[in-house]
């Protein structure tokens, strides 16, 4: 996994990191409440369905029980891409569209990657909302709070996710 | 509107840092579920040693805002398996798709898409799943206090407990590398 261009500037060390997120997450119990973000899916939602079928959005539970649109959660993942947008365009590591360790497996092909790359968005957001939150929401908040629920969520995805990739990338040829 | 103005900023300092951290790299992420690159898990596990222990202060001064979501042994724990399924297959979260996508990332966006269908495809079997699935294995909102009975004793099983994990991750990823 040696990379090709010796220019990619180098991820922050882990230890300040911590400290930073444990920060932004700390002003956010102390300002909003517990942070999530696949929340944020369902309020996008509801603001579109707000607009195009009010009647549907209102008789579901699931849309009755977010806020809406012009809410903390909507503006919390809108800024999450504005935070990786600031922080990809003040940064020079080049970005692959299909990573090299897909590559490696299934080829450079585009479609591919990016109708997986939809079917485990699908999964993420249809398992975190029935478990009610996903890694930030669940795990990294709940964990925060010393709750049950997410020290055994992490666990799980920790452990599926590590037999997927396992699964998925058996037959990939040895890089360095 | 001032939560607004709240989210943005705490949402752009998030998004910036697990860009900045590598989080938001599907490669990284299949590295680290492959046990060849220990950085991103450590990463997790030191931001709830630090952020538990200043929640456990502010907390005690009464300022912090906090909802322990419940445990369900069946909802929490298949909603888990599905979701480290897709996690195994995109590289992505549901947090770390949004920085992607802003980070520019062509694979992110459709991650972000499938998430969005995702999210609808169950709020649609919300009133058909949570009876069947969630509810009756709901053992409500416990926490690590409620089993030592005491916060500070929690919280220091909490910070032992991760600080291994912290340990074990750098001593066993990475070495299945041939």
């Amino acid at each position: 996994m040696q990379p090709k261009k010796q220019s990619n500037a180098p991820y922050w060390p882990i230890l300040p990191s911590a400290i930073a997120l444990a920060g932004i997450m700390l002003f956010i119990f102390a300002s909003f409440g517990p942070p999530a973000s696949s929340s944020g899916f369902v309020t996008t939602l509801k603001g579109f369905f707000m607009q195009f079928a009010p009647e549907y959005a209102a008789g579901k539970a699931h849309y009755r029980m977010m806020p809406g649109p012009g809410s903390w959660l909507m503006a919390f993942v809108l800024g999450m891409a504005l935070g990786g947008f600031v922080g990809g365009r003040t940064f020079s590591r080049e970005i692959e569209d299909v990573p090299q360790i897909w590559r490696e497996r299934f080829g450079a092909g585009r479609l591919k990657r990016f109708g997986s790359a939809f079917l485990g968005g699908f999964l993420i957001l249809f398992g975190a909302r029935l478990a009610g939150g996903c890694t930030l929401g669940l795990f990294l908040s709940g964990a925060t709070q010393l709750s049950l629920s997410g020290l055994y969520f992490g666990a799980v995805i920790f452990a599926v996710a590590m037999l997927t990739a396992r699964l998925l990338y058996k037959r990939r040829r040895s890089t360095s | 509107m001032i939560d607004i103005w709240l989210g943005l900023f705490a949402g752009t300092a998030f998004g910036f840092v697990i860009q900045r951290v590598g989080a938001t790299n599907p490669q990284k992420m299949a590295l680290a579920h492959l046990m060849q690159e220990p950085h991103i898990p450590q990463f997790m596990l030191l931001v709830v040693i630090f952020s538990a222990t200043g929640l456990f202060f502010l907390d005690a001064a009464g300022d912090a805002v906090t909802r322990v979501l419940p445990i369900s042994l069946v909802g929490t724990g298949l909603g888990g398996v599905i979701f480290g399924i897709g996690w195994g297959i995109s590289g992505y979260c549901p947090g770390t798709c949004w920085a992607a996508v802003g980070e520019g990332r062509m694979d992110a966006i459709f991650t972000l898409l499938g998430g969005l269908a995702g999210a609808a495809a169950f709020a649609h079997l919300h009133e058909s799943l949570i009876p069947i699935l969630y509810m009756p294995t709901n053992m409500g909102q416990l926490t690590l206090a409620d089993w030592f009975g005491h916060p500070a004793a929690a919280l220091g099983f909490l910070i032992i407990f991760f600080g291994v994990g912290v340990w074990l991750i750098g001593r066993l990823w990475r070495q299945q590398d041939a």
